[in-house]
């Protein structure tokens, strides 16, 4: 039963509440402990005081101080309040969502609990709960416009545009006259009211808005990009000329308002005459701009071509500019420009460039110049895929370099070469060279930390990123690069692990991956409540859908492609739980063997965790001397060499959450079909299995991994230990009748597949998996094919590499294949024999 | 080629906020975490800019989302939130160009976009903006190119001890010309009612921030700290207690 305080404690009590609002966390403790000593049982107290000690971070005490209040006083809002508080910290935001409603039957009208529900609404994406809650607080308080806005916005995000457009209209309405033009809430929720009309469909009516009140909107840039899209998706074609004429004359860095000019204008894609004339309007005009010199390129044929990219090239590379051939390799899809690209350009090295000599004072340094950028450019001409010969690509930036001994980007290319040679430790000492050209420079950094890491040097990797990290935080370098959410650093540094079969810490960086996303997706939140106070309703509404897409960013998808891989591994090969050392793969074969290796690996693991005690024990001892500058507490991470999460029980279950997103984001990406098969066939999902078969089959039906799926697909339903349930059987085998008929004879069906593809190794590759997995006895046959595939035109280093991991798996000997290769690729260092 | 688009109009890009964040801490030594790219996307839409390399085919559906294009160079700006002249202006908090991309002009351009937008959508009297004392090809860009001036230096404002300009630029001459549109408010307002003397003009813009009383702007020193420091969420939990 609750008890009432006297009036000196229900003062005190106050005191609590206002010491939390203040963040004053001890006072608050303290003034709470002075009124329980006299009232043990006072429910209200106790919750505060679980709510300040949940903020102290002692979770586990404050939720057992909350049950213990909600015991004592059922019927307080304030426990429930503080109840669902506690949760939505936790971020078990069901639960909390549930406690909040018990705290808002008890006292309705309370605007905090209603509105920290909302706030929940919104992020678990609850709209019906939502627009209840926005109707409430409407209804509390409608003179906010905020009040309103939320509403509209609730509406338009369930999906009902015209009840948002009303909602919104209804505010309007109560306003008498324009509010003054600088009130930038008002001019932001007309906008936003226009976005919802264009929404619905109706972009005539959504442009007579725009024409009505886009004129005292301060968003100038916004309204302008509005009515060009308006006008043109109405047809109304000189107006739209009009339109994105005066958007490029803003910026005419953007080919989207070209794009928007030339169907204005009612240019056809063939129309290569009037295109051209319209750009070199724009080059007159704005005689700087890139765009229309560059954008043409991609439409020229012949000689014109020819014209427009000599003079293109030969003024990009008196200037110097360094992207030139990232830029304009997106050419080369086109053999012939590639070829002509080829000839201006070593035309120019020999002397042919136009009029660049003039004689004057600077003409030798311009000269020299010019001519060190040509071999910059044929450098990387000759390093790219489709223009490669990587001895030419060498001799170049050799060239280049002497002309420019300094210039880092010379180096940088000088190591991608190696990179292409095939020779990830060469590759990293030149981008090394490049770094020590200029120590200042982050993003030369940055690269030659990345080529240590993809030379599995994760320590000198971490060792570099570290002359630009705060050192002093919790947790070091690496720690810092977690709180700066470096995404790619631990992608790549878990993907080297991975390569190393150190599945612990691949694990480890995945995770810090996906928790980086889940913190992404978390950061929304505060802006439910901020965006409103703020005005800027568009761009919080974007926000929103954004976040629902969040995970379909290839950072995420990348990671979680390499996370699955890492856990299909420990999967099949439960001996990587010790570390690379204890595989039981082939290395080891005989069970003393594979004892040894463990015992080696265990050893290896205990070092490791030796070392890094030691790191920790030194860090605390520097942080009891200098304190944190931050003065917040950052805990230690109990399992950093990611320990916990190889030592798993259940892998394929831990992989689902890396999976699941991918499934549903990134669905029509094949590799994300081609992984999802392999779990779900490991799981004995069937029906989920055949569906990713299914998925994949009508992205590419020759894709060579689905290919050898099939086979092993067909080959599992033959071989069940227990036949699946009727229903679930009728409808897998309906399925997969469609991608490889019951009748199908395998062998056939695998030899026909091989011969339609003899030119692309990765199918070859795929073939001869199949063939290996239906017929063990033919693996003779399949090395010596594999084995010929070397000479197959056009077969990549990362291909042959690939081959080496074939042969691993079905156990045969390497020797012979990474000789050939060694010799083909006699600067590569990756099929050297460790 | 390099486009070069708003990070927050129409249509939306926020989906490079990743990229973007990618390429600041690629480049420079001075990082935040996300959520202070959503704070300035979130709160100053209008004046944030982004270099993207467009793609080979173009963008899938003709618009940037979803398409997830190289992000080269990047403007993060904002308004002065407790400005202590007591003038509207803005700050560039953070801009670079990948070095693979420079000379093209790029930086210049995402300045401008910039500049234009404070003016415009804020009616910033100038914008403010610190630079390395050591990094004379900004300094060339924002003093020769845009016609900054430097304000004064700041001892050790960088977090290696390295001292800064702090610089500035006029906007005034880029404002909206708010009277041409209260004169047109009138005109359409005397159009519906036949006639009337009424007289809205020359409204007072003191309010224009509205309800800014969020957390006080970096101080020098710290500059680094901030981006790390500064959580929106402790901006909104203490503006939230005084509803």
């Amino acid at each position: 039963m609750p008890q009432p305080l006297n009036s000196k404690d229900q003062s005190l009590f106050r005191q609590v509440v206002r010491h939390f609002e203040l963040k004053q966390y001890k006072k608050g403790i303290k003034t709470a402990e002075q009124i329980l000593r006299k009232n043990p049982n006072h429910g209200d107290t106790q919750a505060m005081k679980a709510l300040i000690t949940s903020h102290l971070g002692q979770s586990e005490e404050a939720f057992a101080l909350a049950k213990e209040a909600l015991r004592n006083d059922m019927k307080s809002h304030i426990c429930w309040h503080v109840y669902g508080l506690l949760y939505r910290q936790e971020k078990n935001y069901e639960e909390a969502i549930k406690a909040y409603r018990f705290a808002l039957r008890i006292e309705p009208e309370s605007q905090p609990i209603q509105r920290d529900l909302a706030l929940l609404q919104m992020q678990m994406r609850d709209f019906q709960g939502y627009i209840q809650s926005r109707n409430a607080m409407l209804q509390a308080r409608p003179g906010f416009r905020q009040n309103w806005t939320a509403l509209a916005i609730a509406h338009h995000l369930a999906g009902d545009l015209a009840e948002a457009e009303k909602v919104l209209t209804t505010y309007e309405d109560t306003l008498k006259g324009n509010p003054p033009v600088a009130d930038m809430e008002h001019s932001e929720a007309v906008l936003y009211k226009n976005t919802i009309i264009a929404e619905s469909g109706n972009i005539q009516k959504a442009l007579d808005h725009l024409e009505a009140v886009g004129y005292r909107c301060t968003d100038v840039l916004a309204v302008m990009e509005m009515k060009a899209d308006y006008l043109l998706r109405l047809d109304r074609k000189a107006e739209a000329e009009a339109a994105y004429t005066a958007l490029l004359e803003r910026n005419p860095e953007n080919s989207i308002y070209y794009n928007g000019l030339i169907k204005a204008k009612g240019i056809s894609e063939g129309d290569h005459k009037a295109l051209k004339t319209l750009y070199d309007r724009w080059v007159e005009k704005y005689p700087r701009s890139d765009a229309a010199r560059r954008i043409p390129l991609d439409f020229l044929e012949g000689d014109e071509f020819k014209q427009a990219v000599d003079a293109y090239l030969q003024r990009m590379l008196k200037k110097g500019v360094p992207s030139l051939f990232a830029n304009i390799k997106y050419l080369y899809t086109t053999p012939a420009k590639r070829d002509v690209v080829q000839t201006l350009v070593e035309g120019y090295v020999s002397g042919n460039a136009g009029a660049q000599t003039n004689g004057s004072a600077g003409a030798k340094e311009d000269k020299i110049e010019f001519l060190s950028s040509a071999y910059y450019f044929l450098a990387q001409h000759y390093n790219y895929r489709v223009s490669r010969n990587l001895p030419k690509a060498l001799e170049n930036v050799d060239k280049a370099i002497e002309l420019a001994p300094k210039a880092v980007e010379y180096q940088l290319t000088k190591a991608r070469i190696w990179k292409h040679y095939g020779n990830p430790i060469k590759a990293a000492e030149e981008m090394e060279k490049a770094r020590l050209l200029d120590e200042k420079d982050r993003y030369i950094n940055s690269k030659s930390a990345k080529y240590q890491l993809r030379n599995n040097e994760n320590d000198k990797g971490l060792d570099l990123m570290s002359k630009f990290t705060r050192n002093e935080t919790v947790g070091g370098a690496l720690g810092d690069l977690h709180e700066m959410q470096c995404v790619w650093f631990l992608a790549e540094d878990g993907e080297a692990f991975l390569r190393q079969k150190k599945l612990a810490l691949a694990l480890k960086r995945f995770h810090s991956v996906y928790n980086i996303f889940d913190t992404w997706q978390e950061d929304q939140f505060d802006f439910h409540s901020f965006s409103l106070r703020k005005g800027m309703v568009r761009a919080y509404v974007d926000m929103v859908r954004w976040e629902d897409r969040l995970r379909e960013h290839p950072y995420y998808t990348r990671m979680a492609f390499s996370a699955i891989k890492a856990y299909l591994l420990l999967h099949d090969q439960p001996g990587l739980v010790y570390g690379p050392g204890g595989t039981n793969g082939e290395e080891a074969v005989d069970e003393a063997d594979k004892k040894k290796a463990q015992k080696k690996a265990k050893k290896e693991q205990q070092r490791l965790e030796k070392l890094e005690t030691d790191k920790r024990e030194a860090r605390k001892a520097a942080a009891a001397n200098a304190k944190n500058i931050d003065g917040e507490i950052k805990k230690e991470d109990p399992d950093p060499l990611g320990l916990d999460l190889v030592q798993t029980k259940d892998p394929l279950k831990d992989v689902m959450k890396f999976l699941t997103p991918l499934l549903e984001l990134s669905s029509q990406n094949i590799e994300s079909q081609n992984l999802g098969f392999e779990v779900y066939l490991r799981r004995n999902k069937h029906l989920l299995a055949v569906k990713c078969l299914s998925a994949a089959h009508a992205i590419d039906p020759s894709n060579p991994t689905l290919h050898l799926q099939l086979l092993r697909f067909r080959k599992a339903l033959d071989s069940l230990s227990e036949p699946l349930p009727a229903q679930v059987a009728e409808v897998v085998n309906a399925e997969f009748e469609k991608l490889l008929p019951k009748s199908q004879k395998l062998d056939e069906w695998n030899e026909s597949f091989l011969s339609a593809n003899k030119g692309s190794v990765a199918h070859v590759q795929a073939a001869l998996s199949g063939r290996q997995f239906l017929n063990p006895g033919s693996k003779s046959q399949s090395e010596k094919d594999l084995l010929a595939t070397l000479d197959v035109p056009g077969i990549t280093i990362d291909e042959a590499v690939a081959a080496l991991d074939l042969l691993s798996r079905w156990g045969s000997d390497k020797t012979v294949y990474a000789q050939k290769a060694s010799k083909k690729w006699p600067e590569s260092s990756v099929f050297q024999p460790n | 080629m390099v486009d070069i688009v708003p990070l927050s109009s129409y249509p939306s890009y926020i989906d490079l906020l990743p990229a973007i964040q990618t390429c600041n801490i690629t480049n420079l030594p001075e990082n935040y975490f996300l959520k202070y790219y959503l704070y300035h996307a979130l709160t100053w839409p209008q004046l944030s800019f982004v270099a993207v390399v467009r793609p080979r085919a173009g963008y899938k559906s003709g618009s940037i989302a979803g398409d997830y294009p190289k992000v080269v160079g990047y403007v993060l700006a904002k308004m002065e939130e407790e400005p202590t002249d007591g003038l509207q202006h803005g700050h560039i908090t953070s801009i670079s160009v990948m070095r693979t991309h420079r000379r093209l002009g790029i930086a210049e351009r995402l300045m401008r976009m910039s500049q234009r937008a404070m003016a415009e959508s804020h009616r910033a009297n100038y914008v403010s903006l610190h630079v390395r004392v050591s990094n004379t090809a900004a300094l060339r860009l924002y003093r020769d190119t845009l016609g900054f001036e430097v304000q004064k230096v700041e001892e050790k404002y960088y977090a290696d001890g390295e001292d800064a300009y702090a610089m500035r630029l006029n906007l005034e001459n880029q404002w909206l010309d708010w009277a041409a549109i209260e004169k047109r408010d009138r005109e359409i307002e005397a159009e519906k009612d036949g006639a009337d003397g009424d007289d809205n003009a020359n409204q007072d813009d003191g309010d224009e921030a509205g309800e800014l009383g969020t957390k006080k702007e970096e101080d020098k020193m710290v500059r680094v700290k901030v981006g790390r420091g500064l959580g929106v969420g402790d901006l909104v939990e203490k503006n939230e207690s005084q509803t």
